[in-house]
């Protein structure tokens, strides 16, 4: 499988750590998203005529949205699956809300930012109402006792909110959610999302 | 205030430090592995990194950026860069009074002869933002103006209000012991929007 990749997109690393936590391998294909603007030369919109990333390639097989490209890594994972449409959606809002943000703050996207900030917040404050009744059910992930294709979905662009000007300081769920993400076996990290320090110390 | 409530235990659970912030002033907030919290100035006395990106090991707490790590009183105990040396005492990170009571870490930014408030009889619920000061926030209550607000009704809530900013608050709140914790937490997500939207 090959990836067409962006470092700092939150999309990619979506597709990066669901492949890490299912031990799958992919060869990754670094794209100049910037400056080059590599993802809308005329090779890339010859695979995706979206000009986006990411785009997986499998065979014959090619997929231009990270949804998709997570149904496809789990589609032999059921343990990984669930009710996960209202999931992906929220995660496709999620983009275009902090996500947006995060682009404009740090690539300079055109995007008006306090709407795009204030949409991120109240799906924040949604998420947190949620993960909090979770808890009190004991569970530590969106969907239940065990993460799922849902949390690696949402993961990326929540934990990366501090990046587009949106502080995580007073989502005490969402904080132990990201934790117990950060601390599952083969998690993998991105610039902004780091791994559990401690745990490379055991006492 | 004296005792301003910054947060339930439950929600930072040993070997983790949390960000919090008391009228501008900005907090790590931490539980060692034995289970004692801390409240220090959000600061690195290296150079200024936050302190609530930093990691807990047993009973101490390590700066993210170069490691410098400080003991339960907030003194320099080791410099990763230099292991040999052994850091003068003057390194130390800023520590504030900090107590818990009723499942809830309680911070005084001035030394404070006071006692921590009574809950009553009710459980913890959660935490949760709202962006009003805390003066607004009691005005619109209807409440007069304190650390704790007792707001009764079904629940029988009381809110702990932790002013973060002059425009935002963290509200820790609580309820009788026999209310189910999922309705309470629906009903203050009601009560949070109401109170935003009343100009
Ligand atoms: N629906 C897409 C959105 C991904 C997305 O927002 N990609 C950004 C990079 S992080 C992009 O390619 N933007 C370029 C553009 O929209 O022109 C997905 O999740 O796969
Ligand atoms: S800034 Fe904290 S160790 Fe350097």
């Amino acid at each position: 499988m090959i990836l067409y990749d962006y470092v700092l997109s939150a999309s990619c690393y979506k597709v990066r750590l669901m492949a890490a936590l299912l031990g799958q391998s992919l060869t990754l294909h670094t794209v100049n998203f910037h400056p080059a603007r590599e993802h809308k030369s005329a090779d890339m919109l010859a695979l995706n005529p979206k000009g986006t990333l990411p785009v997986l390639l499998d065979g014959e097989t090619v997929l231009t949205d990270s949804a998709d490209i997570l149904r496809y890594l789990t589609r032999d994972a059921p343990e990984w699956r669930g009710d996960d449409d209202p999931w992906l959606a929220l995660a496709a809002d999620l983009n275009e809300s902090l996500g947006m943000a995060r682009l404009h703050d740090i690539l300079q996207y055109d995007v008006d930012i306090d709407a795009a900030r204030a949409a991120g917040v109240k799906q924040l404050r949604k998420l947190e109402a949620h993960m909090t009744a979770q808890r009190f059910d004991g569970h530590l992930f969106l969907t239940g006792a065990v993460p799922a294709l849902a949390d690696i979905a949402c993961f990326p662009n929540v934990s990366l909110a501090p990046d587009g000007g949106v502080s995580l300081d007073t989502y005490p769920s969402l904080r132990l959610w990201m934790r117990a993400i950060r601390s599952l076996p083969g998690f993998i990290e991105m610039p902004g999302i780091h791994r559990l320090h401690e745990l490379e110390f055991p006492e | 205030m004296d005792w301003v409530a910054v947060g339930l235990c439950e929600d930072v659970p040993a070997r983790t430090v949390v960000p919090r912030r008391v009228q501008n002033t900005d907090l790590a907030i931490w539980c060692s592995t034995a289970g004692v919290f801390h409240a220090w100035g959000d600061r690195c006395p290296h150079r200024g990194m936050r302190l609530s990106h930093g990691f807990v090991r047993g009973e101490t707490l390590s700066c993210i950026y170069h490691g410098w790590t400080y003991d339960g009183d907030g003194a320099c105990v080791s410099i990763p860069a230099h292991p040999d040396l052994t850091p003068p005492k003057s390194i130390c990170a800023a520590q504030y009074a900090c107590r818990v009571q009723d499942g809830t870490i309680w911070v005084a930014l001035q030394p404070t002869q006071a006692a921590v408030p009574e809950l009553g009889a009710r459980r913890a619920i959660r935490s949760l933002a709202v962006q009003l000061s805390a003066e607004t926030l009691a005005t619109r209550l209807k409440q007069p103006f304190g650390p704790v607000i007792t707001l009764g009704g079904a629940h029988d809530i009381a809110l702990a209000v932790q002013p973060s900013t002059d425009t935002d608050c963290l509200l820790h709140a609580f309820a009788a012991p026999d209310q189910d914790r999922k309705a309470v937490s629906l009903a203050l997500e009601h009560l949070r929007d109401e109170l935003e939207a009343a100009a």
